[in-house]
């Protein structure tokens, strides 16, 4: 996992990188409520176009944040890790756990 | 380096099958600079080395240092012994020669038919990765895509983020699925040439290396696969015909030890 450093600088943009990742999945979720809620015909085409706006500005505004503190990459990551962790854990729920010990041989050059 | 954790402990770096007919010597540079060497029981060896501390470092490149010269011991015993049976890094047995030999006896049956299963076989991984934009491409004309592409261009702005949204999650979706049928696929094609294969998923690992992969590349499949080094051509052939896809790139390394397949081996004494 990515590790948080306590101290100072690095401190400020770990926790920022974290709360922008927790806000992007947390919008994200929101949205799929709305595209369900758009889909099943609850929303009037005013309501739609309403709800869509806002989560424009506010996609627009997060990546106006990630930008300025610089951490895009970072969310990114975090984010990809924990979509990994997330299928991993999938799959082995699906499969018995896996034995031995698995690095990547490293090509000796 | 860690504080001392015990008296006297042996660095267990893998098992191998000893010929019958001749006098066996075997000495190479291990871990942390120590002298690796081979203990015997009947026609099975031990390689260890003398420590008295497990090995741990938050220092990475430290690290790499040891699993390479971890994995320099086995390669070096593969080439004289044939395929080995790997421990994992920084399995330690406590106690000295004498407890290895004894403990060594004890799985001594174990150990030989663990040995007598992988012989001649060797470890290799596969790497798929394609071009995300080709694999975009593919997938443009499906019939939900379209049709939702087709919403978007008459929508105003907002409905058209929701709408362009649901286009990336579905998108989303049939990647996973394509890369789940076309995985099992080649898992299917190799399943008749190989004796065992793993796949590793997506999996961080101690070493990352997908540093030097271009980013316009998706992971589709990272495979590890035990098979007999007869077969790795008929492998390689395989993997040629995926490869002239369009946009496929594929990794094929090897041999390696068995490190994936490495048997769990029940020892209460050994620490890690």
């Amino acid at each position: 996992m990515t590790q948080i450093d306590i101290d100072g600088e690095s401190a400020r943009d770990g926790l920022m990188t974290l709360v922008m990742t927790v806000v992007e999945l947390l919008v994200e979720v929101m949205e799929q409520e709305a595209i369900r809620r758009m889909e099943s015909g609850d929303l009037t085409d005013e309501e739609i176009e309403r709800v869509g706006a806002q989560f424009a500005a506010l996609e627009a505004e997060i990546e106006a944040i990630k930008e300025d503190e610089q951490i895009d990459e970072p969310v990114d990551q975090l984010r990809e890790r924990l979509d990994n962790l997330v299928s991993d854990a999938v799959m082995t729920m699906d499969e018995p756990p896996q034995q031995g010990y698995s690095y990547n041989p490293i090509e000796d050059d | 380096m860690t504080e001392p954790s015990f008296e006297t402990g042996r660095y267990l770096y893998c098992v191998v099958q000893l010929p019958e007919t001749e006098s066996v010597e075997f000495s190479t540079v291990g871990v942390d600079d120590e002298q690796a060497y081979l203990l015997t029981a009947g026609t099975i060896g031990i390689v260890v080395h003398d420590c008295d501390t497990l090995y741990d470092s938050s220092n990475i490149d430290l690290v790499r240092k040891w699993l390479l010269a971890h994995q320099n011991v086995i390669d070096t015993a593969g080439e004289q012994f044939g395929t080995p049976v790997p421990f994992q890094f920084d399995t330690i047995l406590r106690g000295d020669d004498e407890r290895v030999r004894t403990w060594l006896e004890s799985e001594r049956n174990t150990f030989a038919s663990h040995l007598d299963a992988m012989a001649g076989c060797w470890e290799y991984r596969i790497d798929v990765l394609r071009d995300e934009a080709i694999v975009e491409e593919e997938l443009s004309d499906d019939e939900q895509l379209v049709e939702i592409d087709d919403r978007i261009a008459e929508s105003a702005s907002g409905t058209s983020h929701l709408l362009e949204k649901k286009y990336e999650q579905r998108l989303k979706t049939l990647k996973q699925e394509q890369r789940t049928d076309r995985t099992a696929g080649l898992t299917e094609q190799l399943s008749t040439i190989v004796h065992d294969l793993q796949d590793l998923g997506q999996k961080q690992t101690t070493l990352n290396t997908d540093a030097d992969i271009d980013e316009a590349l998706i992971r589709e499949a990272r495979l590890a696969i035990l098979a007999h080094e007869e077969r790795q051509d008929e492998i390689g052939d395989l993997l040629d015909d995926v490869a002239a896809e369009p946009g496929v790139e594929i990794r094929f390394t090897g041999p390696w030890p068995p490190y994936t397949f490495t048997p769990t081996i029940e020892n209460d004494s050994s620490e890690n």
